[in-house]
């Protein structure tokens, strides 16, 4: 488990990820209720935005892997691509998981209206993961971090607005409502409608489970570059 | 013992042949550097190697194995230092040989020993709890050396290991790569410095367009070419030298002038420098004079007709 180790090492090891890993998740932790839209406090309706950019800068290690040479020396080591993707992930997602658990703790330990607090625990996790797969497979296509991040910023501004995280989905536009439901953030928004408005189950398990099935798909994708 | 061998490998990339063909033995014990101009398969000799770029055509054998000659096994055995520098920046020196140890598997106690014992071999000890990023380049190259010691391997590939680094940083690490042959280690060693393999290679091979095309020790390449005797002469006034006298003595080539310095070339073999010294004698002051051998490089230019480095780099 050397890999997952330093993994983690390295992902605490840069101050400004550790802004993203620690501060802003607290922060959220503290941001009001609105009156009106969204129904969950703004810490809470936005933290998936949050989830997003902690993915991409978590997985940025694996392009700096990929451009310095790391890659190639341990194609070369008793160790295979698999294992070492996969614990790079396993590491992130322990990162993530964790900022998941500790923002619905700490809002229930606040005092925050979070509706269901366990099942929006659960939905957090679900998107963590998809986020997680959609980062991986954006960085295999690049080989430059900062052109990746500079284009995926733009790709979670456009998540973000058409998901409905930025303004409720009722207001956009008929022909658009229905392309919309591609998105992981539209699932997002559509659980935690489900956390705080309550409904059948069967609904927020199909939330959840499409962005499983999203997870899936971009690790896929993710995964099929190996050396160069 | 051979400890490495490829037989008739070929390696294609779409329709360019970058490989043709290549037989190479490496012995243990040996370090054996591997010389050729850009383009010529080098790195991909060294992909092949490795496991990292599978062969078109023939036969790889590691460690006597060619069934299955990157095996986990196998590649426990194999160490290889690459050109870039592929070390963890956010990382401190020593970090970075612990996680390269992990890699290999060496756990507990016996991988902090490991990786202080490789930084000690590079003379990184006291930079160990540093951050690389803070490091001069010849001691980042040193760190990607050591990185590559923990797990003690057999054979080690080292590639370009001292592209743009100080003369120090560099005879530091060809005193460590004799140390590691000294200590059993198989060395293959790439470079664009002649003088590095001169000076550490057991045999060397020659590649050029994707094949090898000469191979022996220092000695026996530079055997192989037929090449002009050259000296240098210095006098006190070089205006004096009749030079149309020089060019008329047996075997003499061509006789050049710049300052105070004569170049004279001959046909090898032509037993005339007695001649020379006395009708310079005659007419000018005697400085010193020295006499220039082929070197590795004469022979490279030879075969390939290409020099290695290019001459804007420097030497």
């Amino acid at each position: 488990m050397t890999i997952f180790e330093f993994a983690l090492k390295r992902s605490f090891g840069n101050p400004t990820n550790l802004i993203f890993l620690s501060l802003f998740p607290l922060a959220a932790i503290f941001l009001p209720q609105s009156e009106l839209w969204p129904a969950l406090p703004y810490g809470y309706h936005y933290f998936g935005i949050l989830l997003l950019f902690v993915a991409i800068r978590l997985t940025a290690i694996l392009i700096e892997d990929r451009t310095s040479g790391i890659v190639k020396r341990l194609a070369v080591a008793p160790i295979t691509h698999f294992s070492y993707l996969s614990q790079n992930l396993l590491a992130f997602a322990c990162i993530l998981v964790l900022q998941c658990t500790v923002v619905v703790a700490g809002g229930v330990l606040y005092g925050q209206e979070l509706g269901q607090p366990l099942m929006l625990l659960v939905l957090y996790v679900s998107f963590a993961f998809t986020a997680l797969a959609m980062a991986v497979a954006w960085v295999a296509l690049y080989r430059s971090k900062e052109i990746a991040f500079l284009v995926y910023m733009t790709i979670i501004v456009l998540l973000s607005l058409l998901g409905g995280m930025l303004f409720p989905v009722e207001m956009i536009p008929e022909p658009l409502s229905r392309v919309i439901m591609v998105l992981p953030t539209y699932w997002l928004t559509d659980g935690m409608a489900w956390v705080t408005s309550g409904g059948d189950l069967l609904d927020f398990w199909l939330a959840n489970g499409v962005l499983w099935l999203y997870t899936i798909i971009f690790l896929t994708l993710g995964s099929v570059r190996k050396i160069h | 013992m051979t400890i490495a061998s490829l037989q008739g490998v070929v390696k294609r990339y779409g329709t360019q042949l970058v490989l043709d063909g290549v037989d190479l033995d490496l012995h243990e014990g040996e370090i054996l550097g591997l010389l050729g101009p850009n383009g010529a398969g080098k790195t991909t000799l060294i992909q092949t190697l490795t496991g990292m770029t599978p062969v078109d055509r023939g036969t790889i054998n590691l460690f006597g194995d060619d069934r299955h000659p990157f095996s986990h096994a196998n590649r426990e055995k194999l160490g290889l230092v690459t050109q870039e520098i592929t070390v963890f920046d956010e990382l401190t020196a020593r970090e970075n040989v612990l996680f390269f140890a992990g890699v290999y598997g060496i756990k507990g106690e016996e991988k902090k020993r490991r990786a202080a014992e490789a930084l000690a071999f590079v003379g990184l000890e006291d930079r160990a709890d540093k951050r690389p990023a803070k490091f001069s380049g010849g001691m980042k190259r040193r760190l990607n050396i050591a990185c590559a010691l923990t797990h003690r391997p057999r054979l080690l590939i080292m590639d370009e290991p001292t592209v743009g680094i100080d003369p120090q940083s560099r005879n530091h690490i060809l005193e460590a790569v004799t140390r590691l042959r000294d200590r059993g280690t198989t060395i293959l060693y790439t470079t664009h410095y002649m003088e590095e393999v001169q000076a550490i290679a057991s045999r060397v091979v020659i590649m050029d367009q994707g094949q090898i095309i000469q191979e022996g020790t220092v000695d026996e390449l530079v055997r192989t070419i037929q090449h002009e005797e050259k000296v240098s002469i210095d006098v006190t006034d070089a205006s004096l030298v009749d030079r149309g006298r020089l060019e008329q003595i047996a075997g003499i080539k061509q006789v050049t002038v710049h300052g105070n310095k004569l170049t004279v070339i001959s046909a090898a073999g032509a037993g005339n420098l007695d001649r020379i010294i006395t009708i310079i004698k005659e007419q000018t002051g005697l400085v010193g004079i020295q006499a220039d051998k082929p070197n590795l490089e004469d022979v490279f230019l030879t075969l390939t007709g290409k020099q290695l480095r290019d001459k804007e780099e420097g030497s």
